[in-house]
């Protein structure tokens, strides 16, 4: 007897071995379903993104792969059409022996319609048998890499298929979902129900994959591990932030779904609004994900609604028109293929929002986002107030107002733009600005954000997914913009030159009050 | 982005008697420099990086890889050359554009072999950059008997060795383990310890599995087949200071059961690289070996009562720079390391 309690006692003591060993293994063995498994988030994120874990000796010992769609094929035509996309986008490489082969082997593919409820039985059916050969345990995460249309009817169908948490005899459930999580506030929630009738909260996972980026990740670390921030992080000596998500690239023949999406939906409601919300947090007690997402729906639940007719006054759209990016000759969005050749579209979105509480009364947060501008460029500028007094410099010194930037990408680092005196006998002021590169400072290459995120959904740390009250915040504050120009769409599309630094409208924004945005 | 050189300006000072000169070159060479590097070219410094060398056939090996950290990590790269390969003083400094920014390296080679220590210590203190922290990368024959090291390590935050190879021995673990007694605000790190570590991962996942977990602590014999010594004992070291087996013989332990475990040592293979590690616990035998198809992967498998197929995983970071580079990125001493050293040392009697 004596000995079958020390036995039970040593089983369910933590590995001693595990002490000290820096490693992100994932150690509770699982399935994970990619529905829309013929798609190409699938073929050119997901699957080179499981295999960079495997190779990186993060999955778990025991690990299954199920990939769902319609297309007909048997398992052996998934692995290897699962390989040739390794091969092809893998940032390790072709896929190589014995690594491969074990990997292979786990990979099984059900082909079916989400209306099917056959095929989400076979689903079940080829999960049971994984826990039993592959030794899963039970543990199912399930990835929603399809279009948004159809997450409900899918989770639907894995409640009906006994595939539901609810229906589990053991192990976890967690399903993630690929934004946007709904197409505005009403279908948002609809799709909130939907889901919520069968994973409870703390078992969904949206998916935004800017915050697996490591620079928005230090963010927080900026802001929370040194002191010198931290005082100064407020109305008393903040003028205003501004946040930028630009990209070169057009809709990549996205055509059909950007098309109904349009900027503010596509990036500003999502990444934008998770960085604003990083940059306004109060600071967390713990780095907890609960404790986290508490301070960033806060900061969120306190922004100011636009009322519908300021709208034209506190944002801007544009759509670009043809032009040259990086010396190329590139079409306007109406030529693009799968785009209404009289599209509205906005490509480019700006909007200023205010955040009604003590630290930030009355500080501006400039949001912007487009295609096709002049640079690929994320970054959040947190400009300084002026100084209160003048003493130094001769007339036509300019006094430039103290900048931290936090550049997201390329070239992530942080800079603090302050003024410095020119060499001489007189005293002339000019700004000089201190940068710091990852690159350089750490001489270390990121995982990409995929392999994070699904990384810490099989963890089941859900620090850097959004909840749902923080998407639901983010559409209220932008429903009031998506509403009047849903209703007011004669605008003079395209009004932006692709490779520009975007609408003058855009300009015309800040300069009403005195400001101006930061180059592209 | 990947880091490019966009230019470089090698300087030679023949006498290390005037460091006033010396700094005097670093500077003209960083003027110099700043007009190939862009508006200003902003000089980057992360740490003071002191690499000393005194073993010919060795050198190349270690400049390389002193080089390609330094490269990655901007810093001041001094090397403290003990052969006869540098007269005087070489100065260059080379910029680069990594990720956008403009970055300045600055390497100063110094002949020291006709150096007393006392000379060598004064001229690296002066050389060294104020207020970064300084790295020491000795890859001399000896360590604690050396004037020169001691005083070196005095100033280090981090010192980094390698005690593996077959020129180094028993002693050199000794020395270590004296090291942490004498020195017990700098960070020590071996990189034949830091070798292990995926093999450290490997063997804790064959007890993740809590069936399996049991077995550890009825292991009752540790075979390790390896090409350098340092490497087998280190992973003796860190088995036995997790389960809290008490050394009892040049090879032999004795678990927190007062039962005796058993420990082979096969010498076997290259240098620097583990081949197997086999535990044995009552009727069931854990391996873990390098796979024939690919060195780069390791087979794991249960034999007896416990039986498991073979799984295959990936050998992670091998590449002794990336070893390198990831002792300087370490903050702090490492207690597993420590403890494991104190083991080997008591191990070895």
């Amino acid at each position: 007897m004596a000995t079958n309690v020390g036995t039970i006692e040593r089983q369910l003591a933590p590995n001693p071995l595990r002490a000290g060993i820096e490693s992100d293994r994932i150690t509770d063995p699982c399935n994970i379903v990619f529905f829309g498994a013929s798609g190409d988030l699938t073929k050119r994120m997901l699957i080179p993104a499981m295999y960079n874990l495997r190779l990186g000796d993060i999955l778990p010992t025991n690990f299954g792969i199920i990939g769902f769609s319609r297309s007909d094929k048997s398992h052996y035509d998934f692995r290897d059409e699962m390989k040739e996309a390794i091969d092809q986008f893998s940032r390790s490489g072709p896929a190589r022996d014995p690594l491969w082969s074990d990997f292979a082997d786990r990979l099984h593919y059900i082909a079916g319609s989400f209306e099917d409820l056959d095929a989400f039985k076979e689903l079940r059916r080829q999960l049971d048998e994984n826990d039993e050969k592959l030794g899963t345990a039970g543990n199912r995460l399930y990835y929603l890499a399809t279009p948004p249309t159809v997450f409900g009817k899918i989770v639907q169908q894995l409640a009906a298929a006994g595939l539901g948490p609810k229906d589990q005899g053991k192990g976890w459930s967690r399903v993630i979902v690929e934004k946007p999580f709904g197409t505005d506030l009403n279908s948002a929630r609809a799709l909130q129900t939907e889901v919520g009738k069968v994973f409870e909260e703390k078992q969904i996972y949206r998916i935004d994959h800017y915050l697996g980026k490591e620079p928005v990740q230090d963010i927080m670390a900026l802001r929370f591990a040194n002191v010198m921030f931290e005082p100064i992080w407020n109305r008393l000596y903040i003028d205003n932030v501004q946040i930028t998500a630009a990209e070169t690239v057009g809709v990549e023949g996205r055509g059909g779904y950007y098309d109904h999406a349009g900027a503010l939906r596509d990036m500003i409601q999502n990444h934008v609004m998770n960085l604003l919300a990083l940059v306004a947090m109060e600071p967390p007690i713990s780095p907890n994900a609960d404790h986290i997402r508490d301070e960033k729906f806060k900061a969120l639940s306190a922004m100011r609604i636009i009322p519908e007719d300021q709208v034209p006054k506190l944002a801007a759209r544009g759509q670009y028109g043809a032009g040259l990016v990086e010396g190329k000759p590139v079409v306007g969005y109406r030529e693009e293929p799968s785009v209404d050749p009289n599209s509205t579209t906005e490509t480019f979105a700006c909007v200023k929002f205010v955040i009604d509480n003590w630290r930030w009364a009355d500080v501006p947060f400039y949001l912007r986002s487009g295609k096709r501008l002049a640079h690929k460029h994320s970054e959040i500028a947190v400009t300084f107030r002026n100084i209160p007094h003048r003493i130094f410099g001769e007339t036509g010194d300019q006094i430039e107002s103290n900048t931290l930037v936090m550049k997201i990408q390329p070239d992530e680092g942080v800079s603090l733009r302050f003024n410095a005196k020119i060499p001489g006998p007189k005293m002339h002021i000019r700004g000089v600005t201190m940068d710091f590169n990852y690159g350089s400072g750490f001489g270390v290459v990121s995982a990409p954000a995929y392999e994070r995120l699904i990384g810490d959904a099989m963890r089941g740390d859900a620090t850097l997914f959004t909840r749902w009250d923080a998407v639901q915040q983010a559409w209220e504050a932008v429903m009031p913009i998506l509403n009047r120009w849903s209703e007011a769409r004669t605008v003079d599309f395209p009004n932006y030159l692709a490779g520009s630094q975007g609408p003058q409208s855009a300009d015309a924004l800040l300069v009403a009050e005195g400001r101006e945005w930061r180059r592209i | 982005m990947e880091a490019y050189l966009v230019g470089s300006a090698p300087m030679h000072v023949d006498s290390v008697d005037d460091i006033g000169a010396i700094l005097e070159q670093l500077r003209q060479s960083r003027q110099a420099m700043s007009g190939t590097g862009g508006d200003g070219a902003p000089r980057v410094a992360t740490m003071n990086f002191l690499v000393f060398v005194d073993d010919p056939a060795h050198r190349e090996w270690v400049l390389e890889r002193a080089s390609a950290v330094a490269e990655k990590h901007p810093s001041r790269l001094i090397v403290l050359d003990s052969t006869d390969r540098t007269k005087g003083v070489d100065v260059s400094l080379s910029t680069r554009q990594n990720g956008g920014a403009t970055v300045i390296n600055e390497r100063v080679d110094i002949g020291v072999k006709t150096l007393g220590h006392a000379a060598i210590i004064s001229l690296t203190q002066e050389l060294s950059v104020p207020d970064i922290p300084t790295v020491l990368w000795w890859s001399g024959a000896r360590f604690l008997i050396s004037r020169t090291f001691s005083g070196l390590a005095h100033s280090a935050a981090t010192v980094l060795v390698d005690s593996s190879g077959k020129v180094r021995g028993e002693e050199t673990i000794r020395e270590l383990g004296e090291f942490l007694v004498r020195f017990p605000n700098v960070a020590l790190q071996d990189l034949a310890f830091m070798r292990l570590a995926p093999w450290q991962e490997m063997i804790a996942q064959f007890f993740d599995d809590p069936a399996l977990r049991e077995d550890l602590f009825s292991i009752d014999a540790l075979d390790i087949e390896s090409g350098s010594d340092a490497e087998a004992l280190y992973l003796a070291g860190w088995l036995g200071s997790r389960l809290s087996w008490e050394p009892s013989g040049r090879d032999t332990f004795r678990d927190s059961r007062g039962k005796t475990v058993l420990f082979t040592k096969v010498d076997k293979g290259d240098q620097r690289r583990v081949l197997s590690i086999v535990l044995r616990a009552g009727t069931s035998t854990y391996r873990a070996a390098l796979s024939d198809a690919d060195e780069n992967v390791v087979a794991l498998s249960v034999e007896g009562t416990r039986a498991k197929a073979v799984r295959y995983v990936p050998l992670q970071n091998i590449q002794n720079t990336s070893l390198i580079e990831r002792a300087i990125l370490e903050n702090g001493r490492d207690q597993i390391f420590e403890t494991s050293l104190r083991t080997v040392r008591d191990l070895l009697g």
